[in-house]
């Protein structure tokens, strides 16, 4: 079977993703209207000579600094039937369109899964001084769809992007995730969900409730003032908990782009006790997957438990809209209980969800003088 | 009183013993000339180690093992359709090697319920699956439910860096092919470090480290080799000696000492050595061999002697100059051999 890839119109890409079960809300067309920064084009996969669309990709193209050359990034992209055995023929014409736009290099982040760990033995693996990282522990579950592509990009060439660092530090290879279907495919229940979870979780949600924290969200167009009370909460625990905040214009961009995309794609949530705001969230949703992408708390009223009582209201949501995962983003890799980072993982275990790893980032050089000058370049920003 | 390996019993067996308590999982490797121990007895050492499963190295080696070590035997050298029909009674105690998506079919036709590991191509380039083999050797499994795969076979060169890397890229194509049942990894040559860390990461595999030299060679202050003194002639300057007539460049002795070519005495094997240094020696000696004589592998008191001529079959001529000390008839001699290629007229073990 051979594929042409071509640009096609936000409309045809975001037609695509709206025909999937899910698509990474990064692989959408309002994403790169959120990048603004790079030059964006939606492309598309068909069967050589139809219009039969078999694939979508975002791509960002960023420019290496003084030439007009391009990295070509699909963030957790692209979308393809990735359980193929010829990936080749899907990604060579990839490679060929890209080079033809100017790309020395292209990176990728297939969505797919390489290895999972349940809640119990993450909980073992920070209890072991041994462990330090959770590939020093054998996972629950190893993906054989997941291998395959590994195999088959180490086979065309592709070369696997370390974890730290890299462009912009890439997106997440391991992220938390909430599995809202059993394996044998029908919903969880809202009490399965909630027995899932440890006594600690289960206990701040049942106090908060006690407390009266009152839950309320926004979605479809958010207004100025509700970003403002999301934004002025955030920008206060980037100061408490030590991280850069992204000015207020970077959320404007994504609540307009991704609303406009569809109403229910973002949504704004708040938690109040007596009027006071304790806990601000954003969350999104693509498909059948359900995120938790931006989070803020007040420093005051912690006791009334406002974060546990918003990602309860966020995961019944999900589960209501039929969503299949509700997914916490990204975790470091670290067990070690003497990290900071842990501290991060064990508030997502308490979900009982399970850490998963995907597949990562993956580079395919175009053109190799440039994309070395583009490595060491990068190597020594970094 | 030939060529004569002595072995230290109590330190070879402590040896033995302790190396295989740091290495659960062990699989002897008892192959070739059995590690100049033969492979009868490193059977019968097996036997007594304790361990579940012996490898050797072809097909024809297995009756010598076989009568001596009641447990599995592993054939490293991959299974071909050209090979005889196996003695029925070891058939279930055989594991075969596998390594042709072709030849999964052909030994299941011939034999059923064959137990097999499936080796994987590594950068050895020797034998095995490339990762699509792989994939396609699971389903042909797939359509013989008799078979019993007894894991995946790693062959790795010796240590250049960490193979962790590399075990890990193959592990993951073995995920990848969806083998039904694959929960085990027989590897070679990796450090103690790089098992634990395996053993660690892969903890839902049983990880079994192949190991021969190490295992059995591994404690060489517990083997000497000696040869003994069969004649002793005092020789003059101009004297001829040997098959070819040649001439003694000086006063002294020749000495006729047992092991020859038989033996695996005088073979230029390579040592498995590269440095710098081994080289330059390599070249010494070729140095010595311009003026007529080669370094001989025997010593006395320490020192190595020349051949006076190449080595015979089952003796060697040494020549010994004026003012070194004359050993005796029947004396014995030090002799550094290449275990892996060298027979012993005599093996001893206290």
């Amino acid at each position: 079977m051979t594929y042409d890839v071509r640009a096609t119109t936000p409309a045809e890409h975001l037609a695509y993703v709206d025909a999937q079960r899910a698509a990474s809300f990064l692989q959408t067309p309002a994403w790169g209207q959120v990048k603004a920064e790079w030059r964006r084009e939606s492309i598309g996969w068909f069967r050589a000579g139809s219009d039969e669309q078999v694939g979508a990709a975002l791509v960002l193209y960023r420019q290496l600094p003084k030439v007009k050359r391009y990295l070509a990034y699909l963030p957790e992209g692209p979308l393809l039937d990735w359980t193929t055995d010829d990936l080749g023929a899907l990604l060579r014409p990839l490679a060929a369109h890209l080079k033809a736009q100017g790309a020395f290099g292209v990176r990728i982040g297939p969505p797919v899964v390489t290895r999972r760990w349940d809640a119990a033995a993450i909980k073992a693996g920070i209890a072991d001084p041994a462990c330090r990282r959770l590939g020093d522990l054998a996972p629950t579950d190893r993906d054989a769809a997941g291998a395959r592509v590994v195999s088959q990009l180490t086979e065309l060439g592709w070369r696997p992007q370390a974890v730290e660092g890299g462009f912009a530090a890439g997106q997440p290879r391991h992220v938390f995730q909430v599995p809202l279907r059993h394996p044998d495919g029908t919903a969880r229940t809202e009490d399965q969900v909630l027995a899932g979870m440890n006594q600690l979780w289960r206990r701040n949600i049942k106090k908060a409730a006690k407390a009266g924290v009152a839950v309320r969200q926004a979605q479809g167009p958010i207004g100025d003032a509700d970003l403002k009370a999301f934004h002025d909460l955030y920008v206060h625990t980037a100061a408490r908990d030590h991280f850069t905040p992204r000015p207020l214009g970077y959320f404007r961009t994504m609540v307009d782009a991704l609303g406009a995309e569809s109403p229910d794609r973002l949504r704004l949530w708040f938690a109040h006790h007596e009027g006071d705001l304790v806990a601000a969230t954003i969350a999104i949703r693509v498909g059948a997957h359900a995120w938790y992408s931006y989070g803020a708390s007040s420093t005051d009223k912690r006791d009334v438990r406002g974060s546990n009582a918003v990602q309860w209201a966020m995961l019944q949501d999900a589960l209501a809209a039929g969503a299949d995962v509700y997914d916490l983003r990204g975790i470091t890799d670290t067990l070690d209980a003497d990290d900071p980072h842990a501290g991060l993982i064990q508030f997502k275990v308490g979900t009982g969800g399970e850490a998963v790893e995907y597949a990562g980032e993956w580079d395919l050089p175009l053109h190799r003088p440039l994309y070395k000058a583009f490595t060491v370049y990068m190597s020594r920003r970094g | 009183m030939g060529l004569t390996l002595t072995v230290d019993g109590p330190r070879w067996r402590d040896h033995l013993r302790a190396y295989a308590d740091a290495a659960p999982g062990l699989v002897p490797v008892v192959k070739g000339n059995g590690y100049g121990f033969t492979p009868g007895r490193l059977a019968r050492r097996s036997e007594w180690l304790g361990v579940d499963t012996i490898a050797v190295g072809t097909y024809e080696e297995l009756p010598e093992v076989a009568s001596r070590f009641d447990g599995s035997l592993l054939v490293l050298t991959p299974w071909r359709p050209f090979l005889p029909d196996l003695d029925p009674a070891l058939a279930s105690r055989v594991i075969h090697t596998v390594g042709r998506v072709d030849d999964v079919d052909a030994l299941l036709t011939r034999q059923p319920g064959a137990r097999m590991v499936l080796e994987l191509l590594t950068s050895m380039r020797r034998h095995g699956f490339a990762p699509r083999g792989l994939w396609e050797a699971a389903g042909h499994l797939r359509r013989h439910p008799g078979a019993r795969l007894e894991g995946l076979a790693l062959h790795l060169p010796l240590a250049q860096g960490s193979h962790l890397g590399e075990v890990r890229r193959h592990l993951n194509d073995a995920v990848g092919a969806g083998l039904d049942g694959l929960d085990t990894v027989w590897v070679s040559h990796l450090t103690r470090d790089e098992l634990t860390t395996l053993r660690s990461s892969y903890a839902d595999f049983t990880i079994r480290p192949r190991a021969g030299t190490d295992l059995w060679l591994g404690d060489r202050g517990a083997l000497s080799v000696t040869a003994t003194v069969l004649d002793v002639h005092e020789v003059d300057r101009g004297d001829s000696f040997g098959y070819r007539g040649r001439t003694v460049p000086k006063s002294g002795h020749l000495l006729v000492v047992s092991g020859g070519t038989a033996h695996g005495i005088g073979l230029e094997a390579p040592m498995g050595d590269s440095s710098i240094k081994a080289r330059a020696s390599t070249l010494a000696r070729g140095g010595l061999d311009a003026v007529g004589f080669v370094r001989s592998p025997f010593s006395i008191d320490g020192k190595q002697r020349l051949f006076a001529e190449p080595p015979h079959m089952q003796a060697s001529m040494l020549f010994l100059p004026a003012g070194a000390r004359v050993p005796d008839v029947g004396d014995q001699i030090d002799v550094r051999v290449r275990y892996t290629a060298t027979t012993f007229d005599t093996i001893t073990v206290s």
